[in-house]
């Protein structure tokens, strides 16, 4: 099969079966569901043929042509975009089959369904898109999905509240992005990415330095809101509100992540800008230890992988910005397997105890879910950056690119994070696995087996994945046209003294049988308050912004009532009085009609003699 | 000299008249106010120089119309016994609407020049003379009138003949 | 009197009947109201017949016309007072307002 027809089958699939779905399969689920896995599956086939075939030339296509701009759509098939896109249908593929056993009961599901189809194709639209604007255009069709699935159960007002915060706060970055995706126009002429890229006549060549670090800024500024880096960052914590399939999807390893294969892909770019890659350091990095805080107070299982989603984007945006293409595309692509993991476990215990608290999961009994705590510890382990794992591979290469960069205080930011890291994913594990004493609580009853296949299976697969992704790494960088370096025991030794650390110190709290339970920082309240508010930031949001905004919304709203719509009111009575008025004319008296004819027989009379 | 006295007496005779009868609330005042209205109308169409004229104005006007009017007011009489108020209102609106068109047409009346004729000679004013034209230059003005007071009694008849009884 | 005379005095005739037909309650009133118009109008027709034209006669047959439709005019008024009278027991313009609104 050729190249063409295998990529629009990849990225098309998905958006028949939406079609298909949302326009005819309405009242029929099953049916539905099975379309839409079909589509994810003819997805997944088509982004390993190509994977397989290896990088080609760049499919184009006219879309259309004004004046001197000429809008294409197309496909850039390189070894970054044939990797994430085998990634991106994966995670998919196993999200879709695990839904069929999390949303098994939900009246809803072809909708769920159809959303799921909609957002993979946008996804990989995005992800295989050769043309700057054809990015654009999916980036915010991404996020469009993405409204609709955290506000999926839309009749909790908490859902739709999150679903609109997510939108206006990516939103707000993409007035960034779209504005450098103008200044790239109107610098390039065009909006080809491969042509921007080119060493010889690319953008790098083409612009001053102080264009290309505002062209530069600008898209990190949509990077900043898509990937929820601070400070735009607390819509994901309260994107929490979807169901977990699609945390595990949208919100930890795809779309969030499409902030980072966004500077993956235009990496030549932002590399010209030292002042841009500057500001990336300073912002990923207070980024990744300022979600590591938060998370380590966060008593819900799902907000502590939010903001460890934050903080590990963070991490791989270091590992961008320090120089090294690898580190990042490494880390996201093994984030991405692990972080999924994580979601679908905390999803079997959410599913089967029916609560999001850690503590309570682990009081109901979680250890006894094989599949799920399996999975659990692996993911944890990997995100933690314990090796033989992936994360500890695509740390060290993150850590490995900022001992380059020369800066001490970044790399001693990010040590700080990782011991964080590996100091929060060990208390949620040590919370749900060695609870103080557990109850005999079957929240399902007995009908219902704890770990149905069709979630089982997706969470058996990706444990797998996490596990040997780290030894994919060698593979990737080939992919990604890069020599991977060798490093030496001793310069892997911070990393591993951190994680070492962490995970003793949550023992200590959390983990041996003596332990209180409560962690180290609860020595020191202040901290612990200032960590669970999560840094005071929405509270200041919501004093600062939306206050303003819900006062202007009030003052036009009470100036477009009392001025335009009272006065086209009176307008409108106006109208009708001068109607009932005139209506008073006609009284039915005809000697009153009469003696107006004559008045103006008279004044006629008059005129002809005055003009006469 | 007593030629003019007489016009300007019937002159007087066709104002009062007309006045009486515009004003008075008595329909039978009203009526008798335009006998005198049109007498003095007979007698100014005689010194306007048709005596033919004079004569059908008595017996047409006073004779026929005026007759049936009174007819008709006998059989209408419930409104005659007590003769209804004076709408204050009404009479005002109607006072004002009179004075413009009447100022109005004044006004043309004024402005206007028309240009002056030799009299015509006796023989022109004769009844022979009307007749003839009646019969030749005027024929079919003639002959319709006839047709249309045709009409107007058959309308006058089916309009004010006894409604049947319920349906056909 | 002079033809301008004579005008005027059939412009006031004219106003009279034109007032009696506005203001007369009595519908009989407002058939003498338009009685009166038409005679003004005669006046005025033979005015002019008499000082403005050289052949007299048409003047006289207009008025004669004048005079045979008035009688036709008078005829269909009364029959319609009769038949109103007869089913509504009122001949009072003031409450024949059917067509009011």
């Amino acid at each position: 099969m050729d190249t063409l027809n295998l990529i629009l089958a990849t990225t098309f699939a998905p958006f028949a079966a939406f079609v298909l779905a949302i326009l005819f399969l309405m009242r029929q689920p099953r049916l539905a569901q099975v379309v839409v896995i079909a589509g994810g599956t003819l997805s997944l086939g088509g982004a390993v043929s190509l994977l397989s075939a290896g990088p080609v030339e760049p499919l184009r296509f006219l879309w259309f042509t004004s004046g001197d701009i000429q809008l294409r759509f197309g496909f850039l098939l390189d070894g970054l975009s044939l990797m994430f896109g085998v990634a991106v249908a994966l995670i998919t593929l196993c999200v879709m089959v695990y839904s069929l056993g999390y949303m098994g009961h939900d009246p809803s599901k072809t909708r769920y369904f159809a959303m799921l189809a909609l957002f993979e194709w946008a996804m990989l639209s995005f992800v295989y898109a050769v043309d700057l604007m054809q990015t654009f255009i999916f980036w915010e069709l991404v996020g469009l999905a993405s409204f609709f699935l955290i506000g999926f159960w839309y009749e909790k007002p908490s859902a739709t509240a999150a679903a609109k915060k997510a939108f206006l706060m990516t939103r707000v970055g993409d007035v960034g992005l779209f504005i450098g995706v103008l200044m790239v126009l109107q610098v390039a002429g065009h909006f080809d990415v491969p042509g921007l890229l080119a060493t010889e006549g690319g953008l790098v060549a083409q612009a001053t330095p102080a264009v290309l670090t505002t062209i530069t800024l600008l898209i990190f500024v949509g990077i900043v809101g898509k990937s929820a880096q601070f400070p735009l960052h607390t819509w994901l914590p309260d994107a929490m509100e979807g169901p977990t399939p699609v945390s595990a999807l949208l919100h930890s390893a795809t779309m969030v992540a499409a902030g980072v294969y966004l500077m993956a892909r235009l990496h030549p770019l932002f590399m010209g800008s030292e002042t841009t890659l500057g500001i990336i350091l300073i912002v990923a990095s207070m980024t990744a230890l300022l979600a590591a805080t938060m998370a380590m107070v966060a008593t819900d299982i799902k907000r502590v992988l939010a903001y460890s989603s934050i903080s590990q984007l963070g991490f791989m945006l270091l590992g961008l910005a320090a120089g090294s293409l690898f580190a990042g595309v490494f880390h996201l692509i093994t984030h991405a397997l692990f972080k999924a993991l994580l979601f679908l476990c905390s999803g079997l215990f959410i599913h089967h105890l029916e609560t999001n608290d850690m503590a309570q999961i682990g009081r109901g009994g979680g250890r006894r879910m094989r599949f799920a705590t399996a999975g659990l510890v692996v993911g944890g382990a990997a995100l933690a950056g314990i090796p033989p794992l992936g994360g500890f591979f695509s740390k060290e290469e993150i850590f490995a690119a900022l001992g380059h960069d020369g800066v001490i205080l970044f790399s001693v930011v990010a040590l700080l994070a990782a011991f964080l890291t590996a100091y929060y994913t060990f208390r949620m594990i040590f919370l749900v696995t060695r609870p103080q004493q557990v109850e005999e609580v079957d929240v399902h009853g007995d009908h219902d087996r704890a770990e149905p296949l069709s979630m089982a299976l997706p969470v058996m697969l990706l444990t797998v994945g996490a596990a040997v992704a780290g030894f994919w790494g060698g593979d990737i960088a080939r992919g990604l046209g890069i020599e991977a370096g060798h490093h030496s025991l001793a310069a892997m030794a911070p990393a591993l003294a951190v994680v070492a650390l962490g995970v003793l110190v949550a023992w200590l709290d959390f983990g041996r049988q003596s332990a209180t339970r409560t962690g180290f920082i609860a020595r020191m309240p202040a901290l612990e308050k200032l960590f669970t508010n999560g840094w005071y930031i929405d509270a200041f949001y919501d004093a600062i912004i939306v206050r303003i905004t819900m006062l202007a919304a009030t003052i036009l709203h009470a100036a477009e009532s009392r001025l335009l719509d009272a006065n086209f009111d009176r307008l409108g009575f106006g109208v009708l009085g001068l109607g009932s008025g005139t209506r008073r004319l006609q009284n039915g008296w005809v000697q009153f009609y009469g003696g107006w004819a004559v008045v103006l027989v008279g004044l006629a009379a008059a005129y002809f003699g005055m003009s006469d | 000299m007593l030629e003019q006295a007489v016009i300007y007496l019937f002159a007087a005779l066709v104002l009062s008249g007309g006045l009486m009868a515009a004003w008075t609330r008595h329909i039978l005042y009203a009526i008798i106010g335009l006998g005198i209205s049109l007498f003095g109308v007979a007698g100014l169409f005689l010194y306007l120089g048709s005596p033919f004229l004079a004569a059908m104005q008595l017996l047409i006007y006073l004779g026929g119309i005026t007759v049936a009017i009174v007819f008709a007011m006998m059989l209408s009489i419930a409104m005659t016994v007590t003769p209804p108020e004076r709408n204050r209102a009404k009479t005002v609106f109607a006072a004002v609407c009179t004075a413009a068109f009447g100022l109005g047409v004044f006004q043309l009346v004024r402005a206007a020049r028309f240009p002056a004729v030799s009299p015509a000679p006796e023989e022109a004013w004769s009844v022979g003379a009307i007749g003839h034209a009646l019969l030749t230059h005027y024929n079919l003005v003639f002959e319709t009138l006839s047709v249309v007071l045709l009409l107007a009694i058959m309308g006058a008849i089916l309009i004010a003949r006894p409604q049947r009884k319920a349906a056909s | 009197m002079t033809l301008e005379g004579y005008l005027t005095l059939s412009l006031m005739l004219f106003c009279i009947g034109v007032f009696a037909v506005l203001s007369q309650r009595n519908l009989i009133a407002v058939l003498i109201g338009v009685e009166l118009m038409m005679n003004a109008a005669s006046l005025n027709v033979m005015a002019f017949n008499r000082f403005s034209v050289t052949d007299p006669t048409t003047g006289q047959i207009f008025v004669l016309i004048i005079i045979g439709l008035a009688a036709a005019e008078v005829a269909i008024f009364l029959s319609i007072i009769v038949n109103l009278y007869r089913t509504r027991r009122t001949i009072d313009a003031e409450q024949l307002t059917e067509l009011q609104g």
